[in-house]
């Protein structure tokens, strides 16, 4: 589907202006890629530095503020608090992702586009406007703090279980449902036999890639969090409101390494793309 | 299929569709419906309608400033993220790579990680002791550290790279879903490679540009952490005067009347959106 770049150059010197111009892009591309990667990079550099300050380069090598990150209850607790949202935000946001996916795809028919962008509707809204909005339905509707922050999560994550679940049931033949019914099964029954044992990994890269939004997720939880339930990213804020030492390094180190290796299962699985819709 | 598909069917939609009214449209409504109601200190707000809210929000020249710093900071890190994304895009959108697929996850890692992550590694690098510091001491260039923190520069450099890739994949998108027999076709009738660019390519993937540019503007209005962190209180912005609002002052009806600032970015952008025509490839 990549577009061949025969560009039929007439005379040599455009060959030659070519190359020029692949070096080039080249060379710019590279220096973009240092830009995207650095400011990751620096701070699994930075979560070994033996001393007080964020430096770079470091001055040499210790575990001290891994150490210190384990003996602080406050993000310790927030670490645990975020992985305990992150997982039931996942699973909410898969199995309501996948009913509303499968809908979209077998039921809607030509308003199938329709349908799939009031899905990707949470992704268009500055999340600060979602969160604020349901901080306020709560001082409302007498409905619990922790719920609140359950609901934001899932619904900020499904239009990406949504997307990836739409690409994987893209591949599943209508005609295998279609039999599993002629043969006597349910609706349901043709679901949980059928549709899902065929779509399993593309469920488990929403599942996977729901988690990696949630525990991402600060603007959510800007607003929601509370004693109690703070997530990860809300006590790295707070803490950075004050002071910055390599802790916080240490701590989005641990993380960076958790998501990317996420990724990299959901790379594997179906592949991030589809997830990202790009 | 269809038989006896419409109950079912509704079935599956029904979690989604409370889900969505209740928690994020009814919601969003209700909080964007406050702008025009007072303010009470003790009561949140009165329902009794007023302009009052808006009056202050252009009346004040501190609110002023920080609208038009805002948008300023908006564009400038639309801008930048189109310069730097549209080159990215365009490579992996032509690459015949076998790394191309890795190029891509590379893209998405850094965004998969998170916000805060990243305003922190930017408070490394941007530091009095960082490496931009470091590194302009060591070449000479400078003799004693200068400030980066604190500053409108720091904001839009860690903008840029933090909402760049919500810019890459829509010029990807369209990018990748030229009909390549264009270029070609522009190059066999004697174009040259810059003018294939600029009249053939550039046009073609106007709805990318479009809808990455008027979603980095509407993220970077609605951003609350990053310039809390790296511009203090000097570089005050929208996101950050809603977010005290609500928090210290609890001034609910004037921050949704500067939220009503952000969803008009909103309007804008779903307007393009649907203005520019959007063309993806799975």
């Amino acid at each position: 589907m990549s577009g061949d770049d025969r560009t039929v150059p007439s005379a040599m010197h455009l060959k030659a202006s070519s190359a020029a111009a692949r070096y080039s892009m080249g060379f710019l591309v590279t220096a973009i890629y240092a830009f995207l990667l650095a400011p990751v990079l620096i701070i699994v550099f930075t979560s070994f530095n033996p001393t007080n300050a964020n430096t770079f380069p470091p001055t040499g090598f210790s575990l001290r503020w891994y150490g210190t990150f384990l003996e602080t209850s406050g993000f310790t607790d927030a670490f645990r608090f975020s992985l305990w949202l992150g997982a039931i935000a996942a699973v909410g946001a898969t199995v309501i992702g996948f009913l509303s996916a499968y809908a979209i795809v077998r039921f809607l028919g030509r308003r199938r586009e329709a349908g799939q962008s009031l899905a990707l509707l949470p992704v268009m809204i500055p999340h600060i406007l979602i969160s604020i909005s349901l901080l306020l339905a709560l001082t409302i509707v007498p409905f619990p703090e922790l719920g609140g922050l359950i609901v934001g999560h899932i619904i900020i994550c499904l239009p990406f279980t949504i997307a990836g679940i739409t690409a994987s049931l893209e591949g599943v033949d209508e005609q295998l449902e279609l039999a599993a019914m002629t043969l006597g099964a349910s609706r349901l029954r043709t679901l949980w036999e059928v549709v899902i044992p065929l779509i399993a990994p593309g469920l488990l890269s929403a599942l996977i890639f729901a988690f990696i939004v949630s525990f991402g997720d600060v603007y959510i939880a800007l607003f929601l969090s509370g004693p109690g339930r703070t997530t990860l990213p809300i006590e790295i804020f707070s803490y950075m409101q004050w002071e910055s030492t390599p802790v916080v390094a240490a701590i989005t180190t641990v993380q960076i390494l958790m998501i990317v290796a996420l990724g990299l299962v959901v790379e594997r699985l179906v592949g991030l793309r589809k997830i990202m819709r790009v | 299929m269809r038989a006896g598909g419409g109950i079912f069917a509704a079935a599956l939609f029904t979690p989604i569709t409370v889900l969505y009214l209740s928690f994020l449209l009814a919601p969003i409504g209700f909080f964007l419906v406050m702008s025009v109601f007072r303010y009470s200190p003790m009561e949140l707000y009165i329902p009794a309608v007023t302009a009052d809210n808006f009056m202050r929000l252009l009346g004040e020249e501190h609110y002023r400033n920080i609208i038009f710093r805002t948008l300023k900071i908006a564009a400038l890190t639309a801008f930048f993220s189109l310069l730097l994304g549209y080159p990215l895009a365009y490579i992996l959108a032509r690459t015949r790579s076998i790394w191309r697929g890795v190029l891509m996850f590379l893209v998405i890692a850094p965004l998969m990680t998170g916000v805060i992550v990243r305003t922190y590694g930017w408070i490394v690098l941007l530091g009095s002791e960082g490496t931009v510091n470091v590194t302009l001491i060591w070449l000479g260039l400078i003799d004693r550290p200068i400030k980066i923190l604190e500053t409108e520069v720091a904001v839009l450099v860690a903008l840029v790279h933090i909402l760049m890739p919500y810019m890459v994949f829509p010029l990807f998108s369209s990018l990748a879903s030229q009909d390549p027999d264009v270029e070609r076709a522009a190059a066999t009738l004697g174009a040259g490679r810059w003018r294939i660019f600029f009249e053939v390519t550039l046009p073609l993937s106007r709805a990318g540009i479009l809808m990455g540019s008027a979603l980095v503007f509407t993220l970077t209005a609605g951003a609350v952490v990053t310039p809390a962190l790296l511009g203090g209180t000097k570089v005050q912005m929208l996101g950050q005067t809603i977010y005290d609002l609500v928090l210290s002052t609890l001034n609910w009806p004037f921050a949704s009347a500067i939220a009503f600032v952000l969803v008009l970015c909103q309007f804008s952008i779903i307007f393009l959106y649907f203005k520019g025509g959007r063309r993806r490839v799975g």
